[in-house]
């Protein structure tokens, strides 16, 4: 009788609080940077803008101008400036895929080092 | 009333359907595409990346087939505009059965052509934006099988232009 616990001094689960260094992710560190770097942002709303504006700003822009009414080749030149965008991105894809191949080989090579 | 054997009243009917076929079916073809790479995009996201993988694919990487789908709707874009500018109001210069129906050949052909390259894009860009996640190596050939798609797209597009310009001479 004389180690009886006082029950009523103890929390359940649920009215534990996560106290600092106490909680069971406390030594654990959040990734708190953006998921989206902000020149992605960047590179997804130029691209955007252009697929948008460029074959239709090229059409009009050359329909009465360059081609002087002949509204087939300025249609033409819509969708190969059209391609010419995707081309792009395709590029830009292609180098950030290297680059992002390249870096964790530097950082391993200076591990071993 | 003037009778008219080859240009009748019914004619720019078939224009006007040019039209609308190549933007809802170019369209249904681009969403298609958009959805179903989407829907490989979503599932990467699913995945942690730190524990599958060495190197995360990037936003850009993934998003290309959803550019690519854009792509087709542009192709079914300049194709209808070009149709509309051919169609007037009536008035003295009648509009012929046979433009109605060249202009009909046009709004298929690259509606259609559209709806096969971005279901192709769709198929591929969902298990290839998968697979790519485990393997970057399948990023090439990714992109060359995509642009195989889009080219049938393309295709349809020359088509609907040269039939275009023989509607007006």
């Amino acid at each position: 009788m004389a180690t009886r616990r006082i029950i009523s001094s103890e929390k359940t689960i649920l009215d534990q609080d996560d106290h600092d260094g106490s909680g069971p992710a406390a030594d654990q560190k959040s990734n708190i940077s953006p998921a989206v770097p902000m020149d992605v942002i960047v590179k997804l709303l130029v691209f955007t803008l252009a697929m948008i504006v460029v074959p239709i700003g090229s059409y009009f822009a050359t329909v009465n101008t360059l081609f002087k009414g002949n509204s087939t080749f300025a249609g033409a030149l819509a969708a190969v400036m059209a391609n010419v965008v995707l081309i792009a991105y395709v590029v830009v894809a292609y180098k950030e895929d290297q680059s992002d191949q390249l870096d964790p080989k530097k950082k391993e090579g200076k591990k071993d080092l | 009333m003037e009778d008219h054997p080859s240009a009748p009243d019914f004619a720019p009917f078939f224009g006007m359907a040019g039209i609308a076929a190549a933007m809802i079916f170019g369209s249904i073809g681009a969403a298609y595409g958009t959805a179903k790479s989407g829907i490989g995009i979503a599932g990467v996201g699913t995945f942690r990346p730190d524990l599958i993988m060495k190197v995360p694919p990037s936003h850009t990487q993934c998003l290309i087939p959803v550019v690519m789908s854009g792509i087709i709707a542009v192709y079914s874009l300049v194709i209808s505009v070009l149709i509309a500018e051919d169609m007037n109001p009536p008035g003295p210069t009648r509009y012929s059965l046979f433009n109605g129906f060249m202009h009909l050949a046009c709004g298929i052909s690259v509606g259609m052509t559209g709806l096969a390259a971005g279901y192709c894009i769709g198929v591929v860009g969902d298990k290839g934006v998968r697979a790519y996640m485990e393997q970057s190596r399948v990023f090439v050939g990714m992109v060359l099988i995509l642009i195989f798609g889009e080219v049938l797209g393309l295709y349809g597009l020359i088509v609907a232009l040269i039939l275009n310009t023989k509607a007006k001479g």
